[in-house]
């Protein structure tokens, strides 16, 4: 085919339009409001925040924080799942929102990962300590060894490897972005022979990410569900429906993405009402999902007349919550029958289907609110007083900029990359800078190094896994140690060198000049 | 595990190398998983840390002979320097029935010092601690902050350091009433430091005092380790003007405690959940949800 050199590059990369800097100044604006709201903080400790002490002082101890940490991470369900969807069931409807979900996923784990390191006490400790004395028995351990560093890296993996076509094909154009680009695409040619080896490999690791998906979002779920002390949240429907949770937030903030980008770039024409119908099935599926989940939580905790649980749900149903529990069911039913009337009727609206996404969006914000706090200020199970928790400025001020925070990301994201895949039928010749020797042995090396990553990678993770474990004779059954000082750090580690195997799999150069 | 796998690489033809691989990948996996599994059901292994060796201590709380007079707070308070609204021992004061025939009881909350402690499994990095003495203990300085042990705790024992600590008693040094009392001691002994806190306790030598209330991480009653080093009693034990409170090893057969707990009948707050506490309650009843908490002591939240 002819060598197609682009006169701009697509899907407004690089072209700071007036309504993108306009909107990044905003955030900007909005993140230095958060900033400074943090510096209070960081000044004078969580004491500037309306929690508070469980129990005598009737405060809630985790607030708006962990509940939208849960909601960040829950978002990121979107990327991974429609990628994975795309790759294992070949759904191609959903292709050209693919880039848009992942770009989601990776921001909403940044988000996610600033908000705990946001909630802490100490901080700059919590950096350290993780990584050097990290415990097992701990579901925080899952939080942050499978979702901060296992997904958000696979999620970036991911991202690079499907990205370097279209680096490859904007690499092509000169201009400021050109070097990016090109490092990028790392010598990507878009042969046969190249597109075959990144199709095995981003089937495998869409394989690898599916799993981890639910682990990930059980492990979050297990944070509240395996705490006998709160009621309310000790549940085994807990990690379940955390993973539905996510689904419904992830996917209905990707509508509202899809919708946003596809007026601001102009792409009615890729992102039709067949993308939309997808999205709005998966939103709607998920959305009764969770509802029976709520149902049969309720029914559980009502009918046995469990004194404590009745406490908790009287403080939902009827008590100071009620406002919040209501509110969120009403929008989940709302989001429901919006989605469900247009699935039934054939006739799909894409302005219904968005505000859909949205209210459920609103719904998942406020049933975490509802997860996290009631239990603390109700739920206390020596007869103290019902405590109140309301969130300060500080807070609200801080929360509202990293949601600044993401949007700057993403307008970024969207500026220096394509969003969507460039011409994705059409095979591309993309001339080579270097000469193309003679293939070296076929790819040995290749492969050899391929395996050598992943080896070292797995070995560093169970070495480090059981360095961190209490493993042995003499291991405690409640309380561990680490048997020697960052075996957390080797687990991580473990897992990103592990993960980048496909990276030295596809980038590895095959030609070799012939000496 | 894996690694005996590894040797067949570079065998057979190339096209197959990524599947198999993935399959040793799968079997690592496998084996992690495994790992994470032997790992997780030691978690909620039954046995008794540091059982019938050594030192292990024992609360019993004797509510036949307490009055509620708070006396033991207010030791706590001075003792362990803690911050105002943080009551690392808390009295409640019950009272049960309608007038006239009402009943009003009371009930001391230290921490429990559970052997299966809820606080301890989740802590993520391992500053909540059992010692073997049997002491759940904190180290401040691993800290992070993260108040997981705070919402696992049925007890609700544990109070975070919000903000800066200056004040260091239970007094408003702003009110009026402040005046008087620092013209009475002229100073010198409100606000009362306790040089003991701070510094590495024996055998971990890990931070596990009251501390100086460092912002950002968490507190609670530590059975006044600092005192027990010296073999003095914890603090409320000592100030109970009538030794409602007993403690002692319960590993000596010859102790107050263990003759107590072997002669009278003992209940233990929240059985039912499986935290097996080392606080013991002789006489009174468990509470229930009928009592009707009165005189409730709050103070600042921060």
């Amino acid at each position: 085919m002819t060598t197609h050199i682009m006169q701009k590059l697509p899907y407004g990369v690089g072209q700071w339009s007036r309504g993108a800097k306009v909107a990044m100044a905003i955030a900007l604006v909005i993140v230095g409001v958060g900033m400074f709201a943090y510096s209070r903080q960081l000044a004078q400790g969580l004491a500037v925040t309306g929690l508070g002490d469980i129990g005598t002082a009737g405060g809630s101890a985790w607030g708006l924080y962990i509940a939208f940490d849960v909601y960040f991470v829950g978002v990121s369900f979107a990327g991974i799942t429609i990628a994975a969807l795309i790759r294992l069931l070949n759904l191609e409807q959903l292709r050209p929102v693919a880039r848009i979900a992942e770009g989601l996923t990776i921001v909403s784990l940044v988000l996610a990962a600033l908000m705990v390191i946001i909630d802490l006490g100490q901080p700059g400790r919590g950096f350290v300590n993780l990584l050097r004395y990290a415990r097992p028995q701990s579901p925080f351990f899952g939080t942050f060894t499978l979702v901060i560093s296992a997904y958000l890296f696979a999620s970036l993996v991911y991202f690079y490897l499907d990205g370097r076509r279209d680096a490859a094909l904007c690499a092509q154009r000169p201009g400021r972005l050109q070097r990016f680009f090109r490092l990028w695409a790392a010598g990507y040619g878009d042969t046969t022979e190249e597109r075959e080896r990144h199709n095995r490999t981003a089937w495998w690791l869409a394989l690898f990410i599916l799993p981890l998906l639910v682990t990930a979002h059980s492990t979050l779920g297990m944070v509240f569900g395996i705490q006998p002390g709160q009621p309310g949240w000790y549940s085994a429907l807990q990690a379940p429906s955390f993973v539905v949770l996510a689904g419904v937030s992830g996917v209905g903030l990707l509508i509202v993405i899809v919708a946003v980008l596809r007026k601001a770039l102009r792409l009615e024409n890729q992102l039709d009402i067949r993308v939309f119908r997808w999205l709005g099935s998966f939103l709607w599926i998920l959305t009764i999902a969770y509802l029976y989940f709520m149902i049969i939580d309720f029914l559980t905790a009502t009918y046995s007349g469990g004194s404590r649980e009745a406490i908790i749900f009287g403080a939902l149903i009827s008590g100071p919550y009620a406002w919040l529990f209501w509110l969120t069911v009403s929008f989940f039913i709302l989001s429901f029958v919006m989605m469900f009337g247009q699935f039934a009727a054939r006739r799909y609206s894409i302005s219904l289907i968005v505000i859909a996404g949205v209210l459920a969006n609103i719904a998942a914000i406020g049933k975490r609110d509802v997860i996290v706090v009631p239990s603390q200020t109700h739920g206390t199970l020596l007869p103290y007083p019902p405590g109140a928790y309301t969130p300060t400025w500080v807070e609200l001020a801080i929360i509202i900029g990293l949601f600044a925070l993401g949007t700057l990301l993403y307008i970024v994201f969207a500026k220096v990359f394509p969003i969507m895949e460039i011409h994705p039928g059409r095979h591309e010749a993309i001339p080579h800078e270097e000469e193309a020797g003679k293939h070296w042995r076929d790819g040995r090396i290749r492969k050899r190094m391929f395996i050598l990553t992943l080896m070292v990678g797995i070995i560093l993770a169970v070495v480090g896994f059981s360095l961190t474990a209490p493993l042995g004779p003499t291991a405690d059954p409640m309380y561990s140690e680490p048997r020697i000082q960052f075996a957390p750090l080797m687990f991580v580690a473990g897992i990103i060198i592990t993960l980048l195997s496909p990276v030295v799999y596809e980038l590895f150069p095959d030609k070799r000049e012939v000496s | 595990m894996a690694e005996e796998t590894y040797n067949q690489k570079g065998r057979g033809p190339g096209r197959e190398i990524t599947r198999r691989d993935f399959l040793k990948k799968g079997g690592a996996a496998a084996a992690l998983a495994t790992a994470g599994l032997v790992a997780g059901s030691r978690v909620f292994a039954a046995e008794e840390p540091g059982a019938a060796t050594g030192v292990k201590y024992a609360m019993v709380i004797d509510l036949n002979r307490c009055f509620g007079c708070r006396a033991c707070m207010e030791a706590c308070k001075v003792e362990n320097n803690t911050p105002e609204g943080v009551f690392w021992m808390y009295v409640f004061r019950f009272e049960e029935g309608r007038y006239p025939n009402v009943r009003v009881s009371y009930m001391p909350r230290p921490c429990m010092h559970c052997d299966n402690a809820p606080c301890v499994k989740p802590c993520p990095v391992g500053a909540r601690y059992k010692r073997a003495d049997g002491l759940v203990a904190t180290d401040w300085k691993r800290c992070i902050g993260c108040r997981y042990c705070e919402v696992a705790c049925p007890y609700s024992v544990n109070y975070f350091n919000w903000g800066e600590q200056q004040k260091r008693q239970y007094l408003d040094w702003q009110a009026p009433e402040a005046e008087a009392v620092r013209r009475v001691t002229n100073g010198a002994i409100p606000p009362y430091k306790n040089p003991d806190l701070e510094g590495a306790f024996k055998p971990e030598e890990r931070y596990i005092g009251a501390g100086s209330h460092l912002k950002g991480v968490m507190g609670k009653c530590t059975f006044c380790v600092h005192r027990l080093e010296k073999g003095l009693l914890p603090a409320c034990v000592a100030t109970c003007p009538v030794q409602v409170y007993h403690f002692g090893n319960i590993n000596d057969p010859d102790s107050e405690v263990s003759k107590l707990l072997h002669s009278r009948p003992t209940w233990q707050l929240l059985e039912e959940l499986g935290t097996r506490p080392r606080v013991y309650y002789i006489g009174g009843t468990p509470p229930t949800s009928e009592l009707r908490q009165i005189e409730v002591v709050g103070g600042r939240k921060s």
